[in-house]
């Protein structure tokens, strides 16, 4: 865009300058927040449409540690040590999971997996499986009191992990504006929205889901099941 | 396990009554005044009214089948409508609360089957508060019970507000009518398969299947999922009995079923002439309940293999190369896939129930299991004439959790085929959102190996439909006594 003109190169070199980011940080973008109501978007996978985009979904689930030290850490650290053999065969026993993996990251137990089929019934399988065994673990994270025992409150505890599971952004970005007009119904208007609100859509996102997914990932053999990979390594479904 | 009390369950939910009654009627509801809801549901509850008809309970009947039968569900807007408090309609759970049109991506409701195509009253659903059924021998007992609804509710979708008696009505007619021999359209007997229950009376009850903990259909028992108990709406005590429902307008397009069975039977023909390994062993046809030829035979093979049974209801996987004699519905029932099964894994019923079967998600077999009430609408189907007017299944599925069980089955065996590796991916053949494009379905041949039979189109489209939940009897007295 810049044809050289001064204002033009002014224009341009505005994001790198420390007042301005700070203008915008702190007035601008609340302002377009408050203007633009965006709503905090729920987490995971949409459903999808064709069969292949059922498959290998990521989770990324993230939560808040109770005690935000490095006592609080390992607690959590031992709890999932302990119970890694339980939670390994019950994992296995799920049958839909590609992978899974427990990380702390600052304050926060995470897990992040990779599994076929429908989020709600991944994660109720997921209780049935180790449910018993993940509420050791639940004692440890904040606001979880509620939805333990997770086998009595399933309804609950599904409602929890999409609440914690992180926002996947669209993989083409301008599907955001369905899933933000949606959020917002009834008021929306319907009216398409021009491309160039995209930046300002993505930013008022951000602020709404500090944490995201940047689209729903690489797959190296996009298309198969766990239990297809199993098969045809003959390694038993 | 606690001891359930029949007469606070409706009628409809752990027992059919297709056997005694031919004809139901789907009444969409619409609260216009809560105060004459109220009292409706007050007087459906007590039955003895004249003007109301009574609910039918689930104990024993005795030796006489009651002429008639009536039973309600609600949706969620139907319970606000009704005066539930905020609080409490929090309770109930998010695919109720969302609705069926919500969950359409998820329940495969795309394309032609989306919610923006549903005729009146389905394209709107926050408007249908009440699914009222009336179950009886003639049409007129059934307009005297719309002729009680309506005055007490409005009544959704059908034309100038007045029953219609004939059966061959089109677009918002909700009308079902059993067709001969308790065959569904596609001309496959139904009603074979439920589960069952420890309760007394109830139908399966002389099976030898497994069976059910109560809490697969009723709210406030056990599951089959060890230490699972899924969240009772309104109150412990409230809930508790009560079940829910997902009911479907699904158009079967008959003739192109039949086109397709013509298609392949030629197709299986050339095949084997040329050489080719059979679908059936030579003289099959032979074996068969009535005479047929050789291409007749292969069609047949084609449609149970899509189904799991053949049209008269026996298993493939008891019987994989020709019908036997129509038995009677237990035999029909005693099987499972346990091992090598010769039953395609793609089959309809082999999908929506593994029963002992290995499948990929270990602790869900008979955990998503649903009780099926069914009947055939529109009119009926005459292959030597064949017609494209709208009939099909008017279907309701049971179950404790519709998240759990009827969307589970949707999304991830129907339509994702997750249960098995060799069917993931494809669609139900059926009644899959499939296009002869992309539609593939793995026919098991006489040697045990396999043919991809393609090209077949979409054959069932959802119309419309409603989630409901079905309250116990002392749930309705609840509503019918809520102030305001
Ligand atoms: C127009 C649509 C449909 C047709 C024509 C159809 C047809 C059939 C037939 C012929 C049977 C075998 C009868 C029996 O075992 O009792 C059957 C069984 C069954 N169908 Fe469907 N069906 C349809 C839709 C659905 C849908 C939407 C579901 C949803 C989950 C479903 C679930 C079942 C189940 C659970 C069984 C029993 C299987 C068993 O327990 O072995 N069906 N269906």
């Amino acid at each position: 865009m810049a044809d050289g003109g001064w204002l033009d190169r002014f224009v341009d070199s505005l994001p790198t300058r420390g007042w301005f980011k700070f203008i915008s940080n702190h007035l601008v973008v609340p302002l377009w927040a408050w203007r633009e109501p965006t709503p905090r978007l729920p987490g995971g996978p949409r459903p999808a449409t064709a069969p292949g985009d059922g498959l290998q979904r990521m989770m990324n689930l993230i939560m808040p540690l109770k005690e935000k030290t490095p006592i609080g850490r390992a607690r959590v650290a031992v709890a999932i040590g302990q119970n890694l053999d339980a939670l390994y065969t019950g994992l296995d026993n799920v049958g839909t999971i590609h992978f899974a993996r427990f990380v702390i990251v600052d304050n926060n137990l995470c897990m992040m997996s990779v599994y076929d089929g429908d989020f709600d019934s991944y994660v109720r399988d997921f209780i049935v499986s180790i449910g018993n065994v993940f509420d050791a673990v639940l004692q440890f994270i904040e606001d979880a009191d509620d939805v333990v025992p997770t086998r009595r409150n399933v309804e609950k505890f599904v409602a929890w992990v999409h609440a914690r599971d992180v926002f996947q952004l669209p993989d083409f970005a301008t599907d955001l504006f369905a899933l933000q007009a949606a959020a917002r119904r009834p008021s929306a208007d319907g009216s398409p929205r021009p491309l160039t609100a995209l930046p300002r859509a993505v930013i008022l996102q951000l602020r709404a889901n500090r944490n995201v997914s940047l689209g729903s990932g690489f797959r190296g053999y996009a298309g198969f099941s766990a239990a297809q990979i199993r098969q045809r390594l003959g390694i038993g479904w | 396990m606690s001891e359930v009390r029949l007469d606070n369950v409706q009628g409809n939910i752990l027992r059919g009554y297709r056997g005694g009654l031919r004809h139901v009627r789907h009444m969409m509801l619409a609260v216009a005044d809560p105060a004459a809801a109220r009292r409706f549901l007050a007087a459906a509850s007590r039955g003895g009214s004249v003007d109301v008809p009574a609910i039918t309970r689930a104990p024993h009947w005795g030796a006489a089948d009651p002429p008639a039968c009536f039973n309600i569900g609600l949706t969620h807007a139907g319970l606000r409508a009704l005066g539930v408090a905020e609080a409490m309609l929090a309770t109930f759970p998010r695919e109720f609360v969302e609705g069926m049109a919500e969950r359409a991506v998820k329940l495969g409701d795309i394309g032609d089957s989306a919610p923006a195509n549903w005729p009146a009253p389905f394209d709107r659903p926050d408007r249908i508060h009440l699914v009222a059924t009336g179950y009886a021998n003639s049409p007129g007992t059934l307009d005297a019970m719309q002729a009680a609804a309506s005055r007490a509710f409005d009544v959704l979708g059908v034309r100038d507000g007045r029953a219609r008696t004939e059966r061959d009505v089109l677009g918002s007619d909700r009308d079902g009518d059993n067709l001969p021999a308790r065959r569904v359209f596609f001309g496959y007997a139904d009603s074979i398969a439920q589960p069952r229950f420890a309760v007394d009376g109830h139908a399966g009850s002389s099976s030898t299947r497994p069976l059910q903990p109560l809490g697969t259909v009723l709210l406030g028992y056990p599951t089959q999922l060890e230490g699972v108990f899924f969240r009772v709406p309104l109150s412990d005590e409230l809930g508790r009995d009560g079940a829910f429902n997902a009911f479907r307008v699904m158009a079967q397009d008959v003739s192109a079923f039949e086109a397709y069975l013509d298609d392949a039977g030629e197709a299986l023909l050339r095949l084997e002439q040329a050489g080719g390994p059979p679908l059936l062993p030579v003289d099959a046809e032979a074996s068969f309940d009535r005479p047929i030829d050789r291409l007749g035979a292969l069609r047949e093979a084609v449609a149970a293999q899509m189904c799991g049974r053949w049209r008269n209801g026996t298993p493939v996987a008891v019987s994989p190369f020709h019908p036997l004699p129509a038995g009677s519905r237990k035999a029909f029932n005693d099987f499972d896939y346990r091992g090598a099964t010769t039953c395609p894994a793609g089959a309809h019923i082999r999908r929506v129930n593994p029963r002992d079967g290995m499948i990929v998600q270990r602790n869900a077999n008979y955990a998503r299991q649903l009780v099926r009430r069914g009947t055939p609408y529109g009119p009926d189907f005459d292959a030597a004439q064949p017609d494209d007017r709208e009939r099909g299944l008017l279907g309701n599925f049971l179950c404790a959790s519709l998240g759990a069980q009827y969307e589970a089955v949707m999304s991830d065996w129907l339509n994702l085929g997750l249960s098995n590796p060799d069917v993931t991916g494809i669609n139900d053949p059926l009644i899959g959102t499939n296009t002869p494009e992309m539609s593939v379905f793995d026919l098991r041949l006489a040697d045990g190996l396999y043919h991809h039979l393609r090209g077949f189109p979409r054959f069932v489209t959802t119309r419309g439909g409603s989630y409901t939940f079905l309250p116990s009897l002392a749930a309705i007295d609840y509503l019918a006594a809520l102030p305001g």
